[in-house]
């Protein structure tokens, strides 16, 4: 051997430069976050013994409070009702309305219109629409249903779509050249393919909505167990019926997940 | 011969049809709800949207104010999204089946994950305003606490995805715990890491909006602000901030996940 | 020198394990034959404790490896290399980042996290890669390579580790024919410097043209060994026999 082969020169891959790029960025601007944080009225150590205070209150010490466990329970089965029909409602609507955003059905304009739209319309956050319509139609049910199902729609129909690009389009071809129509290809070809992923879809919008329906109870006052939550803490700084509630919310969204682990399971197979 | 096959599937089919339909209107009978007032309202709300909303001359002037609040929210956002991610790779780590060497830990870690996933974020909000006060502290944790349970369980997931064999591998050389974490482990899951990280930014600056009306920082306080004193052409200019802001944001991250998983 | 002696291993299912069995592996290729769930894989695990039986003792040298502690297992297995049927490659990254893995054990611990290596390791992974035949390939990714690349690239990040001796777990039961004459080949050419290669395989064929020496393995116990000219009809139905089975109480 005369020579010993020198290091190689090593050119960065797009993603490892866009790897180092991003890691870099983050770190600046999580920096520069920290440096500028106004902390105004903020005393360390009173907040963080409070913060522990409260955190152990709800914690160990649930306890009902002011309210009653008929109303409680009311306003929980009330956000569960919400979350249920909204996310039911979108998922119809937002079925056909993928229909005209999914590549293989749509004609590309529509597609490119509907697309943008959806994109729109779920820039804008569940909580706004719920404050119009309660300044509309009245503080009530129906305007966190309407409030909820409008975000719900635009982010199905995304999801959908994506779903239903994923199927050959040879599938569908083959439907069609047995001289089927639009809606038998629908009925006969896409739906089969699609319906697994279009349900994990609408159970995944079922737990954004559930946390969403809490929210918006809070934010807006349109009831439900999340605006017991809000005068829980809010009004009556009494921070063990907010762990109450927390631990009834938290018990039903691990059933959900369980439940959720469980179909993905079943959909497997 | 009877097609068995075809009955069962059909009377599934109905069953299913028949479920979601009942919950539909079960819903709404529970809810005691109004829905012709509610299908009307929608055209209702979004002409009285346009009407209202438009941003005027006024509206104009506060483009400022909005547009620091946006900056400061989004960079909050990024910041506990970025913090959150940090504490999540050292949790994934212990949780993930291939990495974890402790089995307690393992349970522990993805316990604790679904806790914090689940907690209802608006408990957070609550209890964090209480004890911190209004101010963008306060936001930064909220963020913070909501999203290390989501980001430990995709981790993990995305650890175990670097196969148990590749790990088995370099310890066959005789390399010690961190160096076949820190040379191994991470250089390959990064892609995967900062995919969730980035799905996570997006999500929580949409989020940013909620958690800010409910702990009276960033852009949330400034529509907040707006929309109760009235002034609604600036709420509807933050509105269009906001919607550029997401669009932009989502378009950035979408772009960057395809190079960064290619 | 590689003994050995009385290794037992029982799994729930009384598959795959282990019964008594006492070995002396010498300089060369030695095949590891036998029907699948004999205790192969299990066997050669064993050398460097992937998997720990539960009596029996192994030897390198004069290291005893089933007891050891973490410090010198660690120390020995670094004069084991290992191949795997699937490469076990950290595929998003380079070629050379992987043979270079290869020294992580022999590093400090601080070098190791950092990765820092030295410019005559980065050397000796090249040169590595180049005698593998991938010397045009360091800065590739693994992912993109075929699968005798990267099992090329396997051999090289265990030779990385300058080893005594070189386990080979089913290293060509992925490849095809072109790739498998590559990857024997280049074993036996590792065996003719004086290295110790243990390869399991499923084809005696293979075992036949490439290994000097056999070691057959049915139902957890040792069937045969011998030298590879050893190996006749009698032998092989020995090792292959499924009525031979040896009662579980």
């Amino acid at each position: 051997m005369t020579q010993a082969p020198q290091p190689p020169v090593r050119p960065l891959r797009p993603a490892q430069r866009a790897t180092r790029g991003l890691l870099l960025t983050l770190a600046v601007i999580s920096i520069y976050a920290g440096l500028t944080m106004q902390t105004d009225h903020l005393d360390w150590g009173v907040a963080v013994t409070s913060f522990w205070h409260n955190l152990q209150l709800m914690i160990a010490h649930p306890h009902l409070g002011q309210d009653t466990w008929p109303a409680l329970w009311q306003a929980f089965t009330n956000t569960i009702a919400l979350a249920l029909l909204t996310t039911l409602l979108g998922a119809v609507i937002a079925f056909f309305l993928a229909l005209a955003t999914a590549r293989p059905f749509a004609p590309r304009l529509l597609a490119l219109a509907m697309r943008s739209l959806m994109a729109v319309i779920r820039a804008i956050p569940t909580i706004l629409w719920v404050l119009v319509y309660a300044t509309v139609i009245g503080l009530g049910n129906e305007a966190a249903v309407v409030g909820l199902t409008f975000h719900s729609v635009a982010y199905l129909t995304k999801a959908f779509a994506e779903a239903m690009e994923t199927v050959p389009p040879a599938k569908l071809a083959a439907l069609r050249a047995t001289g089927c129509g639009f809606w038998l290809t629908v009925r006969h070809a896409l739906w089969p393919e699609v319906r697994a992923s279009l349900l994990s879809w609408t159970f995944i919008r079922f737990e954004i909505n559930f946390t969403n329906a809490v929210a918006v109870g809070a934010a807006a006052g349109t009831g439900g167990i999340g605006y017991n939550l809000f005068m829980a803490s809010a009004f009556n700084f009494d921070f063990q019926e907010v762990g109450l509630i927390v631990y009834l919310l938290l018990a039903f969204a691990i059933g959900l997940e369980l439940i959720a682990i469980r179909m993905r399971r079943h959909l497997a197979h | 011969m009877p097609n068995v096959y075809l009955r069962r599937t059909n009377r599934r089919r109905w069953l299913a049809f028949v479920t979601a339909c009942a919950l539909l209107v079960a819903g709404q009978l529970w809810l005691h709800l109004d829905s012709r007032q509610a299908f009307t309202g929608v055209w209702a709300g979004l002409a009285w949207l346009w009407d209202n909303f438009m941003p005027d001359q006024a509206a104009w002037h506060d483009l400022p104010t909005i547009a620091y609040q946006l900056w400061r929210t989004v960079v909050i956002a990024i910041a506990a999204t970025s913090t959150a991610a940090i504490v999540a790779v050292g949790l994934g780590l212990a949780g993930a089946t291939t990495t974890g060497r402790v089995r307690w830990l393992r349970g522990g870690v993805r316990l604790f994950a679904s806790v914090m996933r689940n907690f209802p974020f608006v408990a957070w909000a609550l209890i964090l305003l209480f004890s911190f006060k209004q101010n963008d502290f306060t936001g930064f944790l909220a963020l913070f606490l909501m999203t290390i349970g989501y980001l430990t369980r995709a981790f993990i997931e995305t650890l175990e995805e670097v196969g148990g064999g590749a790990i088995e591998a370099l310890e066959a050389t005789g390399a010690r715990y961190w160096p076949i974490v820190i040379q191994g482990v991470l250089p390959a899951a990064i892609g995967g890491l900062l995919s969730w990280v980035l799905y996570m930014i997006e999500n929580n600056i949409r989020d940013a909006t909620l958690v800010g009306m409910l702990t009276g920082t960033g852009i949330g306080f400034t529509f907040d602000l707006y929309f109760k004193s009235f002034r609604y052409p600036s709420a509807g200019l933050v509105v269009v901030a906001l919607i550029i802001t997401t669009i932009v944001i989502e378009l950035l991250a979408t772009h960057l996940r395809q190079v960064l998983t290619h | 020198m590689l003994t050995i002696t009385g290794l037992n291993k029982t799994y729930p299912n009384h598959k795959r394990g282990l019964k008594d069995v006492t070995l002396t592996f010498t300089p060369g290729v030695t095949a590891i034959i036998g029907p699948s769930g004999a205790g192969k894989t299990t066997l050669l695990r064993s050398i460097n404790r992937l998997i720990t039986p539960e009596s029996g003792t192994v030897v390198l040298g004069d290291q005893e490896i089933r007891t050891a502690n973490a410090k010198a297992l660690r120390r020995v297995r670094r004069q084991i290399g290992m191949i795997f049927q699937d490469y076990n490659l950290i595929e998003e990254l380079a070629a050379i980042d992987n043979v270079l893995h290869g020294c992580l054990g022999a590093k400090s611990w601080l070098a190791g996290i950092l990765g820092r290596y030295t410019a005559a390791e980065q050397e000796r992974a090249l040169r590595l890669l180049s005698e593998v035949g991938l010397a045009d390939f360091a800065t590739q990714r693994c992912a993109d390579l075929s699968g005798g690349q990267k099992q090329r690239v396997g051999i090289a990040r265990a030779l990385m580790q300058e080893p005594q001796v070189i386990l080979c777990d089913e290293p060509i039961a992925s490849l095809d024919p072109a790739s498998t004459q590559a990857v024997m080949t280049l074993l036996t050419d590792l065996a003719k410097r004086g290295l110790m290669i243990i390869v399991n395989l499923h084809q005696v064929d293979i075992a036949r043209d490439y290994a000097d020496h056999i070691v057959g393995v049915n139902h957890g116990q040792i069937v045969f060994d011998g030298p590879t000219s050893a190996l006749d009809e009698v032998a092989l139905a020995k090792i292959y026999h499924k009525e031979a089975v040896v009662t579980d109480a």
